[in-house]
């Protein structure tokens, strides 16, 4: 199997605290509107009224932090019009910011919210693995802030030998899509993609 | 909605309204060479023809105000591998090449006319399958408002009805243009503009009627296919919008497009029946830079 980078979220142990994303705005010098890495806070179960105190059943929430995918079948590197964008040796997806002409068809292909437009350049922008820390022998940045520990990167094959197969849970869409290179130990309440009884509570 | 939605809004109505009134005045020619000389066929389409080529530069001059990189917008041709947007670019182009080169010689009676009439065939196959390139570009998995074959079949009837009637538009404008030029006198439009009139006014009503099968089964489409909330959206935000669409297409090419047919089988009531034909037009061209509005307006894509 060819080399292909991937990120690792132990969605159990994150907080939902967003310190990956403020190191990755820090890292990449981004635009208020603009976060590379983002989180989703994921709410369900229910609760009910006694002697009007509220008891809670079966309620839980858990956070994911997501970034671009880089994904093995990616929509965006399929529909790009320009050929801006491409996927590295590594699996690594980028754009080459010379010929993106902007037109943000990527936008509309992307499952993961991973392509951001950016008004000030008129091109679409996205996480670039930090490639820069990477060829420095690094890690990227948002893996290095997390405070609990539950981001970790590496092979795709090397992350699924450690952590499993799991990379499609609720709210994220089914994986069959584009084949995300990501690896996610789900929260205890979680449920596979499209089989959630919950709903999104916020997304940053 | 933004000016970058209503840029495409703009490209798509208009691109496919240059393909539409292509093959339509093609079918109306062939059919006047047949019935009368190919000289009189000349004599009732060649100024229509003409008004094609701004329509679709008009079009594509729209599409730029969607790009964040306008003067770049040649790139977009360079993944025609995989991209069906790269695709739709460069058969837009093409069949505006094309449709360029084949009304130069027409106008200009340059060459033989079967090379002009394989220029013309040519430039009305690549026109279709543009029309089917510009669908398939919003055929995504991630956009299942989108993805389903309701998109290639209402954009060919948005093709088909607006090229019609906007034929019909243009053959009573020429009309108008000769009687004030004095040259109505004796000349093959006077004898071929009530025949014409009919057999656009009917396929206009014709073509309301799939435009009536489509756009239910459109939104159930979409109930089934899984963008319920889209359907939510057209029906909630969007209802009075989109039964005004409907409300208009088929005032237009409905009740407009009969009194037109009825008007052209009898001679006179010339103004009558130029109004009748502008304003069938005019309605149908509301209605479907309406629906082209909700088709951007109400998309919701799946994941984040």
């Amino acid at each position: 199997m060819a080399k292909q980078l991937a990120f690792y979220l132990n969605a159990g142990a994150c907080v939902g605290c967003k310190a990956c994303m403020i190191a990755c705005k820090d890292k990449n010098a981004l635009p208020v509107e603009i976060n590379f890495r983002h989180i989703v806070e994921y709410e369900g179960g229910s609760w009910m009224f006694r002697d009007g105190f509220a008891i809670p059943c079966n309620v839980y929430g858990y956070s994911i932090s997501l970034s671009c995918m880089h994904c093995q079948e990616p929509a965006c590197v399929e529909n790009c019009p320009t050929g801006a964008s491409f996927k590295r040796e590594d699996g690594v997806v980028l754009i080459d910011q010379a010929q993106c002409i902007g037109c943000r068809y990527c936008e509309w292909a992307c499952p993961y919210g991973a392509r951001h437009y950016n008004e000030a350049t008129h091109t679409m922008t996205k996480c670039s693995f930090c490639q820069d820390l990477l060829a420095k022998g690094e890690n990227p940045a948002c893996v290095d802030a997390c405070v609990m520990r539950a981001l970790d990167f590496g092979d795709l094959s090397e992350l699924r030998a450690k952590y499993g197969m799991v990379n499609a849970i609720e709210p994220l869409p089914p994986s069959d899509l584009t084949k995300p290179a990501w690896v996610v130990t789900p929260h205890p309440d979680a449920a596979r993609s499209g089989q959630g009884t919950g709903a999104v509570r916020e997304e940053i | 909605m933004n000016v970058r939605e209503w840029a495409l809004v703009a490209f798509t109505i208009l691109a496919q309204m240059s393909v539409g009134a292509f093959v339509v005045l093609g079918l109306v020619h062939a059919w006047a060479m047949q019935r009368y000389s190919p000289d009189k066929a000349d004599q009732l389409s060649d100024r229509a023809l003409l008004a094609i080529g701004p329509t679709l530069a008009l079009g594509l001059l729209a599409s730029l105000f969607h790009l964040g990189n306008p003067l770049f917008a040649y790139r977009a041709v360079f993944n025609l591998a995989s991209s069906w947007l790269s695709r739709e670019i460069a058969l837009g182009s093409t069949f505006a090449l094309l449709g360029a080169l084949f009304a130069f010689l027409q106008w200009r009676k340059i060459g033989s006319f079967e090379l002009r009439n394989v220029v013309a065939l040519l430039a009305a196959t690549v026109g279709l399958v543009l029309v089917y390139a510009m669908a398939r570009v919003y055929m995504l998995p991630t956009q299942p408002a989108w993805n389903t074959w309701a998109t290639p079949v209402s954009f060919f009837v948005t093709t088909f009805l607006l090229g019609t009637l906007a034929i019909g538009a243009a053959f009573v404008a020429t009309y108008w243009w000769e009687w004030r030029g004095g040259r109505l006198q004796g000349s093959a439009l006077a004898e071929m503009l009530r025949p014409v009139l009919r057999t656009l006014a009917l396929a206009g009503i014709v073509l309301l009627g799939l435009e009536f099968v489509v756009a239910p089964l459109s939104v159930a489409l979409m109930a089934t296919g899984g963008a319920a909330a889209s359907v939510g959206i057209l029906t909630s935000q969007y209802g009075v919008m989109f039964a005004l669409r409907l409300a208009l297409v088929f005032l237009g090419a409905g009740v407009f497009g009969l009194w037109l047919y009825r008007t052209a089988l009898r001679p006179g009531a010339e103004t009558l029946l130029g109004r009748l034909a502008w304003t069938a037009f005019a309605l149908v061209f509301v209605s479907e830079v309406l629906g082209r509005f909700l088709f951007y307006a109400t998309h919701v894509k799946i994941g984040l």
